[in-house]
């Protein structure tokens, strides 16, 4: 611009250029740094947006993970990558740091849990197949809602049960660990409806408490009287109908299970049972479909004898039908009277027993012991096996018992059945005051006693006047036996032509009065006009009775 | 230093940019006006208009362009349901961990050095121009030569993709898909060409002849 003066300066005939206005002056390439800038800050925006919770999962191992391409999945739907697997500061465990997608913040809360997915194989069942191919994910179960949390401790094993599942929980409680393996099959007649979930040693160590999961809608079939019992194995079982074998299904066996199932013990209508309902486990199928004891049907009887050959588990009997079991034996020493008294607690079922007709009073379970032990009631021990010697307790009906009565809130607070002593106490203590009496006899005196009514006996049998008798009673008989022979040959013709005389005249008066014979037929004959007299005079009786007058003028004709 | 030259504008003249025609500046007009050839009517401008100006414009585009043409996924590939998105980067690190150190070292020059350079470069020679340096000014024309040569090769990438997207289509077993990054790469190496073309290299002389004058 400075050296426009030097312009046509050496070349002659140079065209000159024309000028045009130039229209506007700020340059419209500008606007592209601008689209650009706009562009990058929407995409930052829509970066900070989108960005979702970053979370981080403490894991024990972080195998099949990697930072930047294992996805975490909700649903199989990708809601976000891991960033990052590191140590944790304890050098234990891992810490994995995912960032999830901004959809994802309503889905996470402090009761999510997280699980590595990976192909798992157990006695029931394979999962996740997939990942064998596309690597392992992070799994997760959102859980119920609750408070925001960024950090989570990761499951080392995929829960048995995630949430929105329908169903229901329930927590059965076992001595035993059985077959309360995590996600052992839950059977319902032999349908699988469900798993079990988790279980742990109660902290008193006595009891092991599982969680059991019932997929809907079978949850609605547990209800409060159910029974569950442990199903795993086989059970097989001998007795006098044969062999029985007995098992859920095949995978039971392998893997354990348990079923439950529900006996309609009363009419009264089933409830349902509600959430975390506990229940008992059962060792085995027939254990819980037996009858259970209710504790108004405890009672303590106390012997004094010696109850070896009892035992906890003993029947209690009434005529041989079971009716309860002996619980607990204990025994008593009464340091004051020096005497021993053995509590045997039992747990009857008065049900199994039906009463037909009904007693004074009887209301409830008591009423009905007190009004049978006023009708002599009482417990005995009794052998129920010879060979082993063992006893069992029978309840029956003494009716020349001493009066009893229940003692109500006796020992260990349970009402107090009266007790007779056994059988065998009984005849020993007989035995012994038979023995006792016999003593007291006067077997001397008697022995002479009975000498010389013996020789006595023996002077008449061996004396002369005996013979005589004998002899003439011999001679009698002689002449019995003629006096019978002349009757038989003399008598007898005459007798026999006697008969025969009254059986021809007999037979004269039956053809007399049989119905086809003249007399028979003149008889009826006879009677029919007696009674045609008879109605005649009855007719003339009431005519006289109605118009006496009719005698002297005959009957009126008004009528 | 190089003052001994005498330059077309020094004398008065333009030079048609179009068919090369010698013509003689007018002497009234101001610089702000247009001229046109006589011969073949394209514009006549003794220094390409408002070079500095459009060559930064262009220049911040493609530089705000290059970050997310980083950052983001540049090829998705899915093979055996197992979906992995990559950026160039990722790409580079990936075939560095496999081994591959001559495809990771194209890679690497060809996606990520040479448009960084390119930009830099642009840059610097502006920057310079801007204040009138003096410095080295055959070494930045070098520079500057270099940046417009290898500029259509910074496409190599674009193309690669191009080329994947189309030829890996085994449906479940392996899908290759383009992401978001190769757009911006691609806008990237448009604009710094562009703004390479909008660079008038004579403005680097003209520093040292004013000092001259």
């Amino acid at each position: 611009m400075t050296e426009s003066d030097r312009s046509n300066g050496g070349i002659p005939d140079m065209p000159v250029a024309p000028v045009r206005k130039r229209s506007f002056h700020i340059s419209l390439l500008w606007v592209v740094p601008l689209v650009a800038a706009l562009i990058g800050a929407w995409l930052v925006v829509k970066g900070i947006r989108e960005r979702g919770p970053r979370i981080t999962i403490t894991f024990k191992s972080a195998e099949g993970l990697e930072a930047g391409k294992t996805k975490v999945k909700y649903k199989d739907v990708d809601i976000g990558t891991v960033t990052a697997v590191e140590l944790g500061p304890d050098l234990q465990h891992v810490l994995v740091k995912a960032e999830l997608v901004k959809s994802a913040q309503g889905l996470i809360s402090e009761n999510t849990r997280f699980w590595v997915a990976r192909a798992r194989v157990s006695a029931t069942a394979i999962y996740g197949l997939g990942t064998v191919f596309s690597g392992a994910y992070i799994d997760l179960d959102p859980g119920k809602p609750g408070k925001p949390a960024r950090h989570f401790t990761g499951l080392e094993e995929p829960p048995i049960v995630t949430t929105g599942l329908p169903g229901r929980h329930f927590i059965v409680e076992s001595a035993r660990k059985e077959s309360l393996e995590v996600g052992a099959p839950v059977y319902f007649r032999q349908i699988r409806v469900g798993e079990v979930v988790s279980y742990r040693l109660r902290d008193d160590g006595r009891t092991i408490e599982a969680k059991v999961f019932v997929h809907a809608p079978y949850h609605r079939f547990v209800w409060k009287n159910t029974r569950f019992w442990d199903s795993g194995g086989i059970d097989l079982k001998v007795d006098a109908s044969g062999v029985h074998l007995y098992t859920e299904s095949l995978a039971t066996v392998l893997a354990g299970g348990i079923a439950f199932d529900t006996i309609q013990e009363s009419p009264e209508p089933l409830e349902e049972a509600p959430e975390d309902y506990v229940f008992r486990l059962f060792p085995n199928r027939e254990k819980a479909l037996e009858k259970t004891y209710s504790p108004d049907n405890y009672f303590v009887l106390l012997f004094e004898g010696s109850v070896r050959g009892l035992s906890v588990g003993a029947p209690v009997e009434f005529r041989g039908i079971p009716v309860g079991k002996v619980i607990d034996i204990r025994s008593e020493f009464n340091l004051s009277t020096n005497k021993v008294k053995i509590p045997v607690i039992i747990a009857t079922e008065p049900e199994r027993i039906s009463f037909v007709g009904t007693a004074p009073n009887r209301e409830s379970g008591k009423n009905l012991f007190e009004y049978l032990v006023s009708q002599g009631l009482r417990a005995q021990l009794r052998s129920g096996n010879v060979l082993t010697g063992q006893l069992y307790v029978a309840l029956d009906l003494f009716p020349n018992a001493q009066p009893a009565h229940v003692t109500h809130g006796g020992r260990y607070g349970y009402a107090e059945l009266p007790t007779v002593p056994s059988p065998l106490e009984e005849i020993g203590s007989k035995l012994s005051s038979l023995l006792d009496k016999m003593d007291r006899l006067p077997l001397e005196q008697i022995g002479a006693d009975l000498r010389d009514t013996l020789q006595g006996a023996k002077r008449i049998t061996t004396s002369q006047d005996l013979l005589n008798t004998v002899k003439s009673l011999e001679a009698a008989s002689k002449e019995m036996h003629l006096l019978l022979k002349t009757l038989r040959t003399q008598t007898t013709p005459e007798m026999d032509a006697a008969l025969g005389q009254a059986r021809t005249s007999l037979a004269a008066v039956e053809s007399l009065l049989r119905s086809d014979s003249p007399l028979h037929s003149r008889l009826i004959a006879a009677a029919e006009e007696f009674a045609a007299a008879s109605r005649t005079l009855k007719v003339l009786a009431e005519a006289l009775e109605r118009d006496p007058q009719s005698v002297l003028f005959g009957k009126g004709q008004e009528e | 230093m190089m003052s001994s030259f005498m330059t077309a504008r020094q004398l008065g003249y333009l030079s048609c940019s179009v068919c090369h025609l010698l013509c003689s500046n007018c002497p009234e007009s101001g610089a702000e006006e247009r001229r046109r050839c006589p011969r073949c009517g394209a514009r006549l401008h003794s220094r390409k208009p408002d070079s500095i100006t459009r060559t930064w414009a262009l220049l911040l585009a493609a530089a705000l362009f290059y970050v997310p043409a980083n950052a983001l996924p540049m090829t998705t590939v899915t093979a055996l349901g197992k979906a992995q998105s990559d950026t160039i980067l990722s790409g580079v690190i990936y075939f560095i961990q496999t081994g591959s150190w001559p495809i990771a070292v194209v890679i690497f020059v060809a996606s990520v050095l040479v448009p960084l350079l390119k930009l830099l470069i642009l840059a610097c020679l502006l920057i310079s121009v801007q204040r009138r340096s003096r410095f080295r000014p055959r070494d930045r024309t070098r520079l500057y030569l270099l940046t417009e040569a290898v500029g259509r090769w910074s496409m190599l990438d674009v193309f690669v993709v191009t080329i994947l997207v189309g030829m890996v289509k085994l449906g479940t077993l392996a899908t290759i898909e383009v992401g978001p990054a190769a757009l911006f790469f691609a806008a990237v190496v448009v604009l710094t060409m562009g703004a390479a073309m909008s660079f008038d290299p004579r403005l680097i002389w003209d520093a040292g002849e004013e000092i001259h004058d």
